[in-house]
């Protein structure tokens, strides 16, 4: 710790996120290693694969991070996703991946309307547009598994290989990339996190608010939107609850990653970061044959302690 | 003289590096109204807060009655019989009257709260500083500003003040709630209780207090018997030099092309009707006691409030922006440097860098993307302008010292080359030497054509900075002064609402 102390602030979350991620590792491998003496865990092939998992999740936290920043929080997550996946293979051909974005869109714009123009705490309203979708979707389905099949470009979205690597991880990759550009190099980057730190002295400064939250709360529902369309392809269709074990891991790989629940503070890398982080430490868990009770009761106290880490480290430096 | 019931030795306490208090000794007695002055930021506040045990101070010690505490929090403070009446009321809208006033230990009755006895003593407390109109069970919501300030009033009464300290108490009341102060003052200090008052109301001071201390700069600089200095001797000592070379120049009064016109401005009721013009290059202050629209006035210039009525033109456009971004971006750019810099004007934890260039993104990007070239070098221009000292653009903006602080809400707003700049009270707690640039660059501005509205609550700075001065009262235009007009005299007259009374 006390070399850490050396650090700019805004980068030691990130540090503590990756020395964590490498320990996660070694005690993986070192449990391994000593039962069935193989390395699973540190062959290319099963990051890959553990990656190319994780992209589902990397989508949707990179499109919370962008709400959080704002000092808000998208609860719309897993029906987004749920919805989007059952537009996409239910329009199917060509229009099917279009049909599902532009779900996430108007969930984005709906839940941006109702957090930035009518005021309605955003934990509230995204909740409350959640069970609308899933009561929507249900509605659609009667409730069942529908019987569409993905799209073949979903397929190959999903769950093909380009030169090896898996193209899913290649989307993460290119979402990544724009993310970390619209936040450190646009204005409306900027205006995120300006409204964060402080939104009335953002909106006094002239920056359009409104607009920015919602244009928040769009690029969250169009990530989880993209991520509903992959996980559909990854699993050949889309069913009910898909997306319900997305929305918790994605607010905690965001926060993880170093982003201030309250927004203004936070950086890309160390949501991609808390990605990996939570990926590999199921992947452990289950590696390692835990029950599952007792891997949620791990895996919640892990994000609970390292937050503990994060609150001492930002009161040493403030 | 005997011991004081309150003395502080050798204290010092800093913020961000910057030295609030240095090697204070202060101590206040038993029995007597002591009188504390001092310009903004010259550490008033931050010595009641440490003596209401709100702040701790790095280094000194503190007695209380002779015996050396180590204040640990207000509620030590509170049992010592030290109780605060603060600037910002501290009543609970939602609660009644009764019940704020007994908030910290209402009566009980089988562990319950009684409310039958807490209505008593409300009664009781109300009658003492003469607001018997006023229903212990109303909500404090319903009252207005100057009502709730007398319950404050009560409040602090009920707790049986052994040091009570009145930190700006009258500065909303109506002339008879200040009488009832000044009469429950002298009660007080009858009673052995030791009032601190601070004021900056020079004839308040003067009415009341027997003792004055002398604050600048974070040193104590003189406690003296009143009437032991002159008035023009206690302002030299507040502001260590003589009061003239304060402000640049004024120009001559001259015939100004009109950029803002307003007639009959009305919003709820708070703006009742004001028409004032504002022409190029010219400095218009507002004064006027705290509260009687200035603030608004500003606000509904600048786009923030919705539904006001009146005729407003600024250059060749009619009406009033409907959002600040459209104050920012009209034909004529207006900027607003918002009254409270900490929650309006600056997003504390972001960089120095980042707050220069909130309100200009748009002037140092293609489309929607930035030019990190073109960004750097306006964010340094803007360093440069107003002569911010910092160690870095990437420091957050809250490591600043008030004064620097308020250089880059300052630099912010004129990195989109304003044609008209709002000032609600520019000056509030920061440095004497930093208020002198922030004038300077208030004229040269002027000088270069752009219109200024200033408010301030220093009559001072009205008086040396204005080409003109308007007074409000009660959401009015009270009275319009210009060049030698310009006086304390007749502005407080104005303040007042009693011309020819007071002056």
């Amino acid at each position: 710790m006390t070399a850490l102390t050396q650090i700019r602030p805004a980068d030691r979350p990130i540090l503590i996120a990756f020395s964590f991620t490498i320990l996660i590792l070694l005690i993986g491998t070192a449990y391994t290693m000593s039962t069935t003496g193989t390395v699973p865990l540190l062959q290319p092939s099963y990051l890959m694969q553990q990656l190319q998992i994780g992209s589902f999740l990397g989508l949707c936290a990179a499109g919370m991070m962008l709400v959080i920043l704002t000092g808000h929080i998208d609860l719309s997550v897993p029906w987004t996703l749920t919805s989007a996946a059952m537009i996409a293979t239910s329009v199917g051909g060509p229009w099917a991946i279009p049909a599902g974005l532009s779900v996430g869109l108007c969930v984005g714009l709906v839940n941006g309307f109702g957090v930035s123009v009518l005021r309605v705490p955003a934990m509230i309203f995204t909740l409350g547009l959640d069970t609308v979708l899933r009561g929507l979707m249900v509605a659609r389905t009667g409730g069942f598994a529908p019987q569409d099949q993905a799209t073949p470009a979903m397929l190959y979205l999903a769950k093909s290989k380009l030169m090896g690597v898996p193209v899913a991880l290649f989307v993460w990759i290119a979402v990544s990339l724009l993310v970390t550009f619209i936040l450190t190099r646009t204005t409306f980057g900027r205006a995120l996190y300006a409204i964060g730190t402080n939104e009335r002295a953002a909106w006094l400064s002239g920056i359009r608010t409104r607009a920015v939250v919602t244009g928040a709360f769009v690029g969250s529902g169009l990530c989880a939107a993209l991520a509903g369309v992959l996980l559909a392809g990854y699993s050949a269709k889309a069913y009910q609850g898909m997306g319900n074990s997305f929305l918790l891991p994605a607010i905690a790989a965001v926060v993880l990653g170093g982003t201030h629940i309250l927004g203004g503070r936070g950086r890309y890398a160390g949501t991609f970061l808390g990605v990996v982080l939570i990926v590999l430490l199921n992947s452990v868990l289950s590696i390692m044959q835990m029950p599952e009770a007792l891997r949620q009761i791990i895996y919640g106290t892990v994000i609970i302690g390292m937050l503990l880490i994060y609150g001492r480290g930002m009161r040493v430096s403030e | 003289m005997q011991r004081p019931i309150v003395e502080l030795s050798d204290v010092s306490i800093s913020f961000a590096g910057v030295k609030a208090l240095e090697g204070v000794d202060f101590s206040c007695h038993a029995g007597t109204t002591h009188g504390i002055l001092g310009e903004n930021g010259a550490g008033k506040s931050t010595l009641i807060k440490i003596i209401s045990g709100v702040l701790k101070p790095d280094y000194g010690t503190i007695a209380l009655n002779g015996k050396t505490v180590s204040v640990s929090g207000p509620a030590e403070a509170a049992d010592a019989g030290i109780v605060c009446m603060f600037q910002e009321l501290s009543l609970i809208p939602d609660l009644s009257v009764a019940d704020n006033i007994s908030l910290q230990r209402p009566p009980r009755r089988l562990g319950l709260i009684d409310k039958r006895a807490q209505i008593v003593r409300a009664e009781k407390l109300l009658s003492r500083v003469r607001c018997e109109d006023v229903d212990p069970r109303a909500m404090v919501r319903d009252l207005s500003l100057s009502r709730r300030q007398m319950i404050e009033v009560a409040k602090a009464l009920g707790r049986d003040p052994k040091v009570l300290i009145l930190d700006e108490a009258t500065s909303a009341l109506t002339q008879r709630d200040v009488e009832t102060i000044y009469g429950l003052l002298d009660e007080l200090r009858d009673d052995g209780v030791c009032s601190l008052f601070i004021s900056h109301r020079m004839h308040e001071i003067d009415a009341l207090c027997d003792r004055l201390s002398v604050f600048r700069n974070g040193h104590h600089v003189e406690t003296f018997a009143k009437g032991e200095r002159s008035d023009a001797e206690i302002v030299r000592l507040m502001i260590g030099r003589d009061v003239t070379a304060k402000f640049p120049p004024k120009p001559a009064p001259r015939e100004r092309a009109p950029v803002v016109q307003l007639d009959d401005l009305r919003w709820q009721d708070r703006l009742k009707g004001i028409s004032l013009t504002l022409g190029r290059g010219e400095i218009l202050g507002i004064g006027g006691l705290d509260g009687q629209g200035q603030k608004e006035l500003l606000l509904a210039l600048f786009g923030v409030l919705k539904g006001v009525g009146g005729t407003v033109t600024v250059g060749e456009n009619s009406g009033l922006p409907p959002s600040p971004h459209a104050a920012k971006t009209g034909r004529n750019r207006i900027a607003l440097i918002p009254e409270d810099r900490k929650t309006e004007g600056l997003m504390l934890s972001l960089s120095i860098a980042d707050n220069i260039i909130a309100a200009a993104l748009d002037k140092v990007s293609s489309g929607a993307v930035i030019d990190r070239a073109r960004l750097d070098a306006a964010v340094q221009d803007g360093m440069d302008r107003l002569r911010i000292k910092a160690g870095s653009t990437e420091d957050a903006v809250k490591t600043l010292s008030g004064g620097n602080q308020q250089k880059v809400v300052l630099a912010k707003w004129l990195m989109i080359a304003p044609d008209v700049i709002l000032m609600n009270d520019p000056t509030r707690g920061i440095d004497v030497g930093t208020k002198q640039e922030i004038f300077r660059m208030m004229r040269a501005l002027a000088d270069e054509g752009k219109s200024i509205l200033f408010y301030s609550s220093d009559y001072a700075e009205l008086i040396g900075c204005s080409d003109r001065v308007i007074v409000l009262y009660d959401g009015q235009v009270v009275s319009e002064l210009t060049g030698d007009a310009i006086t304390e005299e007749a502005i407080v007259a104005a303040s007042l609402n009693m011309q020819g009374e007071m002056a």
